[in-house]
């Protein structure tokens, strides 16, 4: 451990505001970081955490214009002092996206990247790529093709890439969200072994923090206003709670798949697989990446031809995991109407059921994430596809739009609606669904009720999922 | 059979194609674009490892092209005067014409060899490396076209997706083609919105790791400059003045 002489980071009383915005996004925010501590920002969607992030960074407030006030210093020395580029070798980042981190088709290609834009001598590169390699568990990765890298191996690359730097201070946003549990578990663990070799400062931003189990020392709170309202030791949290729903599944039949089978350019994607669905149930599809998941939702609503089998259902709808990709309209209501299948007295009810009458003139691009979702949905509902089957719905999704997600399928599911969900998410798992389908390597184990899946590790580990914390919360405890 | 044209300074391969171009463009006897043409082919043949089946099926539509330039040449082509050599369907065809249009037609097939004698020996990303480096373009060009070129597989892979979904709310693509690209539209909207916010991260991580469109000094990979590249610059200049010198003198 490097003797602690002063902070690394320091703010006091900066606020931040977007030229455009009248309100400030930050306000007065103090506290100090110091060397070798792990941080997280945690706080409310919108509150300003990644924006805080970013004037550690330096990328705000020169990339957006942005009114810094109070007093920001970086390792002593006041943040606008640093020229461009120069705080970034010392204060490295790892962003969300794993798509949208690098330029470089392979990773050592990348890594050198990095070492150009700090001018490290041609001599040093090398060295330094295969320390960092080395450091990382990545030897084996570097002339691998980045894009050809699943996202959890992406996000190495990316905290490589930071690394190679040789930075004192590591910044993290949001480096989970677009992976599975299974994955962002084996993340968290990797970051911590890394931090203990290195003594590295780390600050995080993130709204999943369940996940991160004892990682983080301390956590610093933001409201929503954008104010500290708490700088405390870091404790474990639990995941969120969804409320308790009874369940809704009807006696009729709503889908049901007879020796289903899918080959695309003679590849069989799964094998023949059969399973009914009830009005009213909501199931869970879950199983490893590649393992026929989307293939199999988009044959039951017929994008994918299907080779084998029969699927009897009065309509299924589909909705992707970036819903816009539905949208052809200019407005919520024609949105709805697109199909001409309903007639405009039952898109009006529609539109009260799903709450989109205050947006139904809006343009279907120009609202929220969860808004997005519900006119898909309704859409669907509006082309006579009762059955709805959702491609991974809550990867990338904090606490409140999980929530949100939860309860649109509650109202859904209460008037009879089906739902299919693809997920890795076994907390959202836990409390939504009736039954969980697992599949594997494109063959499909089975449907199980779906308390039986979760006190099943063994099941749940064949098929690369974690259980729901607290799994035996729901079950009656033995008095 | 060598690798020389694969392992040339892209960058002045690059020059060395668009001043063959240039140059050719200002003759018009048919002997020079053949000449070159067939020089050209020789070179690739003896200095690159092509795939000649690739090769055929890239120049057939461009082929195809030359035969169109033959044909409108001479039943369409301005009456430039010259004598008349010879006539079928009633079209008479003077030397001038007839000249004319076989020049039109081997530049044709000359200038797209040309094109994919680059492209097929020459790595985008070491191209890229290579205007950096020896023409000094500038950083931000250089690695925003680094970017782009990451994010097509990405932006094909959305573009599938959305087409996938949207023909599930029924769209109709058309029979046409022309309904098609009108169709096209729909299609972009949502993956242009989807590759603005992409093209932004993109921007922010390549920042956040140092980069600042600076010009660079230091390179893991310097992409060589040497006596081969000069020597096969050399070459194609022979060729080029070796066939305009040539047209000239049999035009």
């Amino acid at each position: 451990m490097r003797p602690v002489s002063e902070p690394v980071l320091s703010l006091e009383k900066v606020s931040f505001r977007f030229p455009e915005d009248d309100r400030a996004t930050l306000n007065e925010i103090s506290f100090l970081v110091n060397s070798g501590e792990r941080v997280v920002l945690s706080g409310p969607s919108g509150c300003g955490k990644s924006t805080l992030l970013y004037l550690l960074n330096r990328l705000y407030p020169a990339n957006c214009d942005g009114i810094v006030s109070g007093s920001l210093e970086l390792f002593g020395r006041p943040s606008d002092s640093w020229k461009p580029g120069e705080i970034n070798r010392r204060i490295a980042t790892v962003f969300q996206d794993p798509d949208a981190q690098f330029c470089m088709p392979t990773v050592e290609e990348e890594l050198a990247f990095t070492l150009e834009n700090i001018r490290i001598p041609r001599d040093e590169m090398e060295s330094r790529i295969t320390g960092v390699l080395e450091l990382t568990g990545l030897e084996g990765f570097r002339n691998t093709v980045i894009q050809t890298l699943s996202g959890g191996q992406k996000q190495r690359v990316a905290t490589a890439c930071a690394l190679i730097m040789h930075p004192d201070v590591l910044l993290l946003d949001e480096p989970l969200a677009h992976l599975d549990p299974h994955t962002a578990l084996e993340l968290v663990r990797w970051l911590d072994e890394l931090q203990k070799q290195t003594g590295l400062t780390i600050v995080a931003v993130e709204h999943r923090l369940d996940l991160w189990n004892e990682f983080f020392d301390r956590e610093i709170c933001l409201g929503a206003d954008g104010q500290l309202i708490g700088d405390r030791p870091f404790t474990p949290k639990p995941a969120i709670r969804f409320p308790e729903r009874p369940s809704a599944i009807r006696s009729e039949s709503a889908m049901s798949v007879e020796s289903l089978s899918v080959r695309i350019k003679g590849q069989q994607i799964f094998a023949p697989l059969s399973f009914v669905l009830r009005a009213g149930e909501v199931a869970v599809l879950a199983g490893p990446n590649g393992s026929g998941k989307s293939s199999l939702a988009k044959a039951l609503c017929g994008i994918y031809k299907t080779s084998g089998g029969k699927v009897h259902a009065s309509g299924i709808g589909y909705v992707p995991q970036s819903p816009e990709f539905l949208f052809l309209t200019s407005s919520v209501r024609d949105e709805l109407a697109f199909s001409g299948f309903a007639s405009p007295n039952s898109i009006d009810d529609l539109t009260d059921r799903l709450r989109l009458g205050e947006i139904r003139n809006a343009h279907p691009f120009s609202v929220s994430h969860g808004q997005k979702r519900r006119v898909a949905i309704g859409a669907m509902l509006a082309d006579n596809r009762p059955v709805i089957v959702m491609d991974e719905p809550t990867s990338g999704q904090d606490a409140g739009a999980l929530l949100e997600l939860f309860n649109l399928i509650e109202e859904r599911r209460r008037e009879g609606n089906t739902f299919l969900i693809i997920t890795h998410d076994m907390e959202f798992a836990a409390a939504a669904a009736d039954s969980v389908l697992l599949i594997k390597d494109g063959v499909f184990t089975g449907k199980y009720r779906a308390q039986e899946v979760w006190t099943d590790h063994a099941l749940l580990a064949a098929h690369h999922l974690v259980p729901p914390k607290g799994a035996n919360a729901h079950e009656p405890a033995f008095a | 059979m060598s690798r020389l044209l694969h392992e040339m300074n892209p960058s002045v391969k690059f020059l060395v194609v668009i001043v063959s171009m240039l140059t050719m463009a200002f003759f018009f006897n048919p002997w020079t674009p053949l000449l070159f043409w067939l020089g050209l082919l020789i070179v690739q043949l003896l200095l690159s490892r092509v795939n000649w089946k690739l090769w055929a099926l890239m120049m057939l539509p461009f082929g195809l092209g030359a035969i169109g330039y033959l044909w409108t040449t001479l039943v369409f082509g301005a009456d430039t005067g010259g004598d008349v050599i010879g006539s079928f369907l009633g079209i008479e065809v003077t030397d001038e014409q007839w000249a004319r249009a076989w020049s039109l037609t081997f530049r044709v097939l000359s200038f797209s060899s040309l094109s994919l004698l680059f492209a097929l020996t020459t790595d985008p990303v070491t191209f890229i490396m290579s205007l950096m480096q020896q023409l000094r373009v500038p950083p931000k060009l250089a690695y925003g076209t680094m970017v782009s070129y990451q994010f097509l597989p990405v932006l094909k892979d959305e573009l599938v997706q959305i087409r996938q979904a949207q023909r599930l709310r029924g769209v109709d693509e058309g029979k046409h083609w022309w309904q098609r690209v009108l169709g096209m539209r729909r299609l972009l909207i949502p993956m242009l919105a989807g590759a603005v916010r992409k093209a932004e991260r993109a921007a922010f991580a390549m920042e956040a790791r140092g980069f600042t469109g600076e010009p660079r000094s230091e390179f893991y990979r310097p992409v060589k400059l040497g006596a081969r590249d000069w020597a096969l610059g050399g070459l194609f200049a022979l060729l080029l003045t070796g066939s305009c010198v040539a047209g000239v003198m049999l035009g």
